[in-house]
């Protein structure tokens, strides 16, 4: 690499380490390698009390690849898409999945005024019950009017008539006013309907763009996997049992390496002292991942 | 019964969610949609759906189909008939045609 140092960091003390590569072995730095694994996510500027890592933005790879030392664990499927990503690999479902997002772009979906439908519904319930009180009360006033004819006594019959009648009057009016809520309920309805119609199409195409963005994953995980393979063997066959891990946490580092030497890298990577030691020093390991380094 | 029917991927997964924590008020579940029993909890669940997603979930309250009440006999007369028909490729439109049985296009225009 050459031109511009790759990497400047800035330490929370002032100092800055420039260069393609950074090494922190042997200074007396009180920064742990999280630390500046995190400020080469985050970019600038980060708080006072942490270092700051001026170089190239990462790229989706570097998440899986970001911090190479015993311990880190890589998700294999997603890392080697990212990598498919990165190094540009087109798939066949490119055309498709274009196509769906701009369906979805110009879908437009009906507005409903929910607090409206809400609304409409209390007032049609409202008015439902409101018309069976009032439907019983003139059923029992009707009763109460047939009692006093009965009776003979004319003056509680008047009464009781008025009352029937003032009853038959309110249940009248109620019943028109549920009629008109049941109507404005129907009309919601059917609009909320149609609006559902469209949301239907947009659950469908989201799905379909869901589904386009996995094969399209997968077949980018499948275009590099050749190349995996044969890294993740050459690391086996070289530096595997020298880089400080074991048992299932050294599978997790090697295929961490192996998808760091597929990978196009501009971001810095944070690399343990001991696979530096493996990979032989250094330059030697900069140049097997092509990457600029923070050594610590 | 209560028929949930959701239309947006947080609803789905919100139904589906609440499907898995309430199998015992869940009659039947289909991809984006469950039918729920017909009980206060149901009721609690359908409503607690429609609240966090409001037009993104449609509630329906279903009742079991009694054709002999719900059905005119002419309508339900022709479906036995089609479906007891002697051949099996015979459309509709060309077996009611000559008949009382009722075409197809006046069902459709038809609420019941």
């Amino acid at each position: 690499m050459t031109g511009d140092p790759a990497v400047l960091l800035r330490l929370p003390d002032g100092v800055g380490l420039e260069g393609p590569i950074v090494d922190l072995r042997g200074v007396d730095v009180d920064v742990s390698p999280a630390a500046i694994r995190d400020a080469v996510r985050v970019g600038c500027p980060t708080r006072p009390d942490r270092p700051t890592v001026h170089a190239p933005p990462p790229t989706r790879v570097h998440v899986h690849v970001c911090h190479l030392a015993p311990g880190v664990s890589v998700d294999r499927q997603a890392a080697l898409a990212a990598v498919g990503a990165a190094r540009g690999v087109e798939t066949a479902h490119e055309a498709d999945l274009g196509r769906a997002k701009q369906s979805l772009r110009e879908l437009s979906i009906p507005t409903v005024d929910d607090d409206e439908l809400r609304a409409a519904r209390r007032r049609a319930a409202e008015a439902g019950s409101e018309t069976e009180r009032l439907r019983e009360r003139v059923a029992t006033l009707r009763g109460r009017v047939a009692a006093r004819r009965d009776d003979g006594d004319d003056d509680a019959l008047a009464d009781a008539e008025a009352s029937l009648s003032e009853a038959t009057r309110t249940l009248s009016e109620a019943s028109t006013q549920r009629v008109a809520a049941t109507q404005r309920l129907a009309a919601l309805e059917d609009r909320a309907q149609r609006a559902r119609d469209a949301r239907e199409r947009r659950l469908r195409l989201e799905d379909r763009v869901e589904n386009l963005r996995r094969a399209r994953r997968a077949a980018r995980a499948d275009a590099v996997g050749p190349d995996f393979r044969d890294a993740r063997a050459r690391i086996d066959a070289t530096v595997a049992d020298r880089i400080g891990a074991t048992g299932a946490e050294a599978d997790g580092l090697r295929d961490a390496l192996a998808v760091a030497v597929i990978a196009p890298l501009r971001a810095p990577v944070v690399v343990g002292a001991d696979v530096v030691t493996a990979f032989g020093g250094p330059e030697a390991t900069f140049e097997r991942l092509e990457a600029p380094l923070v050594i610590g | 019964m209560l028929l949930v029917v959701t239309y947006s991927r947080r609803a789905r997964e919100t139904l589906r969610n609440a499907c898995r924590s309430h199998e015992e008020t869940v009659v039947r579940r289909f991809g984006r949609a469950a039918l729920l029993r017909e009980t206060e909890y149901g009721a609690f669940l359908a409503c607690r759906l429609r609240e966090r997603h409001a037009g993104d979930v449609q509630v329906e309250r279903t009742e079991p189909f009694n054709e002999f009440a719900d059905a005119p006999d002419a309508v339900r007369e022709a479906a036995v008939a089609y479906a007891r028909r002697d051949s099996p490729h015979t459309p509709y439109g060309r077996f009611a045609a000559g008949t009382d049985f009722p075409e197809a296009s006046e069902m459709r225009g038809r609420e019941l």
